[in-house]
């Protein structure tokens, strides 16, 4: 059911990335339009493939920032497109034709299904037209203490309990009868059925079940879109789904904030160290062990509170490295690729992150020194980045392309280098700009045979 | 305890007290007369007198009886399983019928309709699948829990109870087998809503609204009774339920056979699972308690029974987490009140380390005065044989009271009982176990 060959237990971990990047370069899924397509796809993948095997593609592949940016270039917006599935398609298509060559396709990102995201408001997260201006261009997360201190031993004696009864209501005020719930701990079932009797959370499950069809068309669209880019020869980047962080992160972002979680490292050390290995194997358990055959093996990870600036070297090596290596070693044991997004810097991290399996891991890097990165993880990691943001919207095309030549210059030696933007943008008068780092990469990063 | 302050300083003796004024007073009880405010005062104060191991003005009696109303009053156990009509009206028949010092609601006459709606495999009932006039339900014991799934189970009970236990205990569960693990990352609402979308899971929630409509109006029957029950001047003595960790893995989850190979192959394994569980039995008893007003919880015993396993097994996989179950109970202010289905004799050595007064033990076999000697710092209740009280003439079952009250109620800290409830028989026979206690038991 999940598309995996049978042995797939008796493979090493290269061999599992094998199957996995075959059926990326050849998808069962997708019909491609013309052989053209079919060929500039798997050139495309080709590409991408090497660099993270760190060996030299044809010329060096580029990741654009585009970001939700074709939203704004059409006309339309983050908002339109929650309740509007079809047009935000559309845009995206005429995008496509218009721009032209890429290496990789982003489609439209974490935008959410409007009718869902009004029934089922979120403390955790403000949208544009929920709690932001009707023009915001994305999402905002929303941080908070939403675990308190002393609550630890409650979320890991019974965890799923916890999540339902506790966290729910605090982060969902839709679920605010789960709070009345009694604990799910009765082996008779008649727990489901005393709670059922509750007519507000009898209505919180009538409403779930009156949501699914929406839903499904939110979902259908976004299948739909996926496959057509891919049948028009652009290959998607995230494999679909799977979005695990650093377990340190899980906790300061989620659960206790980013205060919350530095009194923690002081006061409870201990606590948040157990709580943070349950996690682990939570997520190893449940989100990435037997990981279905996906469109692209590689995994989307934003991290957060790891940067430089956030905690010392030594906290880092407590605290951060060790729960999120073994979430890289989990996802590299499926033979999937594990590609950390690392917002703000990481200068200091470098000597730290580099213990990970030759070519195991691909970095993508905000605002780190590419120099270094190079110097010190680039025999071990593929690392992609890092045309700043700011340079993107504010600057010139020569200045684009120039910062490129720069990059492709430290950093493409030898392969195992995507060039991309620090992060994606989603506004401002920048298509010249994200055409200028294609051509740098045409002009630049092409490799001697 | 809601409304106390700094419960949490509190000792457990005072913590028990508040408890026992809570349910002495009954706030917001509107009795039906001065009379039977008075009487249940008196009822209330002479169980809490017994638990003290204090003199009450004379021995309670505690009637043993669980489905007898239904055929009392001429129906049977399977017809108020699916009338509640009738199941109000045999039950209030009998609190009417019957003077005792305590009056059983039907929690446990389960509604019939509910049982088959959902596809309850854990039971059998009458009228369904036991004959139309089974005195009692019968349990089913299985290996619902396969020994791999040890893990599972420790690791996140409400988790594996929801999509492991659950589709395996009841037909309508099965698709719950598909759900995802609700992890915290629930705060994006589209993947909480992706999974309701299968029909299968839609049919079981839709079955599940019909069941609990249906489930509702058993719970308000029985409601009703009880609340009859309490202003009629009957106190409830079930504050709650719990059970050892023991039972709760060998009953309902590895059943007899798989516990017992457990002690022997996985004892790591087992002992893990009963401390995951231990900290659950305490919170849920708790709240219940709360919830009820009672401080008493009762708490059915089994595979620790004699017979079952040795005085060493027992030590080293029963009594350890049942203690920390009674202890966290005793902690709260509660009362555990261990019921010793079979034969506790050899256990009384082991089970007498718990403080004083702070336990009321209820036997089936055993010998009362040995039982009197060495646990002399606790109440006991107990232990009219129930084959005496279902064949048994009146005046035998007065004379064996007469005896047990001898026997035991020196000094107080004993309450009067059959050992175990009968459904069946004689009824009689409970108007002599009244009159015993009234007639030799005054202090």
């Amino acid at each position: 059911m999940n598309g995996l060959p049978e042995n797939w237990e008796n493979l090493s971990w290269q061999e599992k990335r094998e199957e996995r990047f075959k059926r990326w370069l050849n998808p069962p899924d997708v019909k491609f339009v013309s052989p053209e397509a079919e060929k500039l796809y798997k050139e495309r993948v080709t590409r991408l493939i090497k660099a993270i095997k760190i060996e030299e593609p044809d010329r060096v592949p580029v990741f654009l920032p585009t970001g939700n940016f074709p939203a704004f270039w059409g006309g339309s917006s983050f908002r339109e497109l929650m309740y509007d599935y079809k047009k935000g398609h559309d845009i995206w298509k005429k995008f496509m034709v218009e721009f032209g060559d890429m290496d990789i396709f982003s489609g439209p990102a974490f935008i959410p299904c409007g009718p869902i995201a009004e029934a089922i408001p979120s403390v955790t997260q403000k949208l544009p037209g929920l709690g932001l201006p009707e023009d915001a261009p994305m999402n905002q997360f929303v941080e908070g203490e939403y675990m308190m201190a002393d609550e630890y031993d409650l979320l890991m004696m019974d965890p799923t309990d916890y999540n339902m009864r506790v966290m729910l209501p605090r982060t969902t005020p839709f679920f605010e009868p789960f709070k009345r719930m009694p604990p799910m701990r009765s082996f008779f079932g008649n727990y489901w059925m005393m709670a059922l009797t509750d007519p507000g959370v009898r209505k919180v499950f009538e409403t779930l079940l009156s949501l699914t069809d929406e839903q499904l068309k939110w979902q259908m669209a976004g299948m739909e879109i996926n496959n057509y880019f891919r049948a028009h020869g652009y290959p998607a980047l995230w494999g679909g789904g799977i979005m695990v962080g650093a377990p340190f992160d899980h906790f300061a972002d989620a659960l206790r904030g980013t205060r919350g979680i530095v009194m923690d490292m002081y006061r409870q050390p201990k606590k948040l160290h157990e709580a943070m290995e349950r996690y682990l194997q939570w997520t190893i358990e449940s989100s990435i062990k037997n990981f279905p055959m996906s469109a692209s093996p590689i995994c989307m990870m934003p991290l957060h509170k790891g940067d430089d600036t956030f905690m010392s070297d030594k906290q880092f090596a407590e605290f951060y490295w060790p729960g999120l290596r073994a979430v890289f070693m989990a996802m590299i044991n499926e033979g999937l690729v594990p590609m950390p997004f690392a917002e703000g810097r990481y200068n200091n991290r470098l000597k730290q992150i580099a213990d990970t399996p030759k070519s195991g891991v691909v970095w993508w890097f905000d605002q780190t020194d590419m120099k270094e990165a190079k110097k010190t993880i680039g025999d071990i990691c593929c690392i992609a980045g890092n045309v700043p943001s700011s340079v993107v919207m504010t600057g010139t095309a020569a200045q684009v392309k120039e910062i490129c030549r720069k990059l492709i210059e430290d950093c493409g030696p030898g392969g195992g280098f995507i060039l991309a933007g620090g992060a994606h943008v989603d506004k401002g008068d920048i298509i010249d700009n994200l055409r200028a780092m294609m051509y740098a990469a045409k002009e630049y990063g092409v490799y001697k045979k | 305890m809601e409304g106390i302050k700094d419960w949490e300083e509190l000792s457990w003796e005072d913590k028990r007290e508040e408890r026992f004024k809570k349910w002495l007073e009954a706030p917001g009880v509107k009795f039906n007369s001065p009379e039977a405010e008075k009487a249940y005062r008196e009822r209330v104060t002479r169980f809490i007198k017994a638990i003290k191991l204090e003199k009450p003005d004379r021995v309670p009696m505690m009637i043993p009886v669980q489905f007898l109303p239904s055929i009392y009053a001429g129906y049977n156990l399977g017809t108020v399983m699916h009338d509640y009509v009738k199941l109000k009206e045999a039950w209030l028949k009998f609190l009417n019928d019957f003077e005792a010092d305590s009056f059983l609601p039907p929690s446990l006459a389960l509604p019939a309709k509910v049982l088959e709606m959902i596809d309850f495999k854990l039971l059998k009932w009458p009228g369904y699948s036991l004959p139309d006039d089974a005195p009692s339900y019968q349990f089913v014991e299985g290996e619902y829990m396969p020994p791999e799934e040890y893990d599972a189970l420790i690791d996140d009970p409400a988790d594996y109870l929801q999509r492991y236990f659950l589709p395996r205990a009841a037909g309508v569960f099965k698709p719950f087998s598909k759900l995802a693990r609700l992890t915290p990352f629930v705060a994006i609402p589209v993947g909480y809503v992706g999974q309701f979308a299968d029909p299968e899971i839609q049919k079981a929630y839709q079955t599940l609204f019909e069941a609990s409509q249906e489930c509702m109006k058993w719970a308000m029957a029985l409601g009703e009774i009880s609340q009859i029950g309490l202003v009629s001047g009957y106190p409830n003595i079930w504050g709650g339920m719990s059970q050892a960790p023991f039972d709760m893995v060998g009953d309902f989850l590895r059943g007899t056979r798989g516990i017992m190979m457990d002690i022997f192959q996985r004892p790591d394994k087992l002992q893990a699972a009963m401390a995951r569980l231990t900290p659950i039995a305490i919170s849920e008893a708790v709240n219940s308690a709360n919830a009820s007003g009672c401080p008493i919880i009762f708490i059915p015993l089994h595979k620790g029974t004699g017979g079952f396993m040795s005085n060493k097994q027992f030590e080293e996989f029963y009594w350890p987490t049942f203690k920390e179950v009674m202890m966290g109970l005793i902690d709260e202010g509660l009362v555990p009140l261990p019921f010793a289905e079979g034969n506790y004799e050899p256990r009384l050595e082991i089970i007498k380390d718990l403080p004083r007064s702070s336990t009321l033990w209820w036997f089936e076999h055993m010998d009362m005065a040995k039982a009197k000697k060495i646990l002399g710092h606790t109440c006991i209740a107990g232990n009219v044989p129930v084959t005496m009280m279902v064949t048994g003439k009146p005046a035998e079952v007065k004379e064996r009271c007469r005896q047990l009250i001898e026997t035991c109620s020196p000094g107080g800290g004993y309450i009067l009982t059959a050992g175990a409830w009968m459904d069946v028989g004689n009824h009689e026979n409970l108007r002599a176990m009244m009159a015993a206690a009234k007639e030799y038991g005054k202090y």
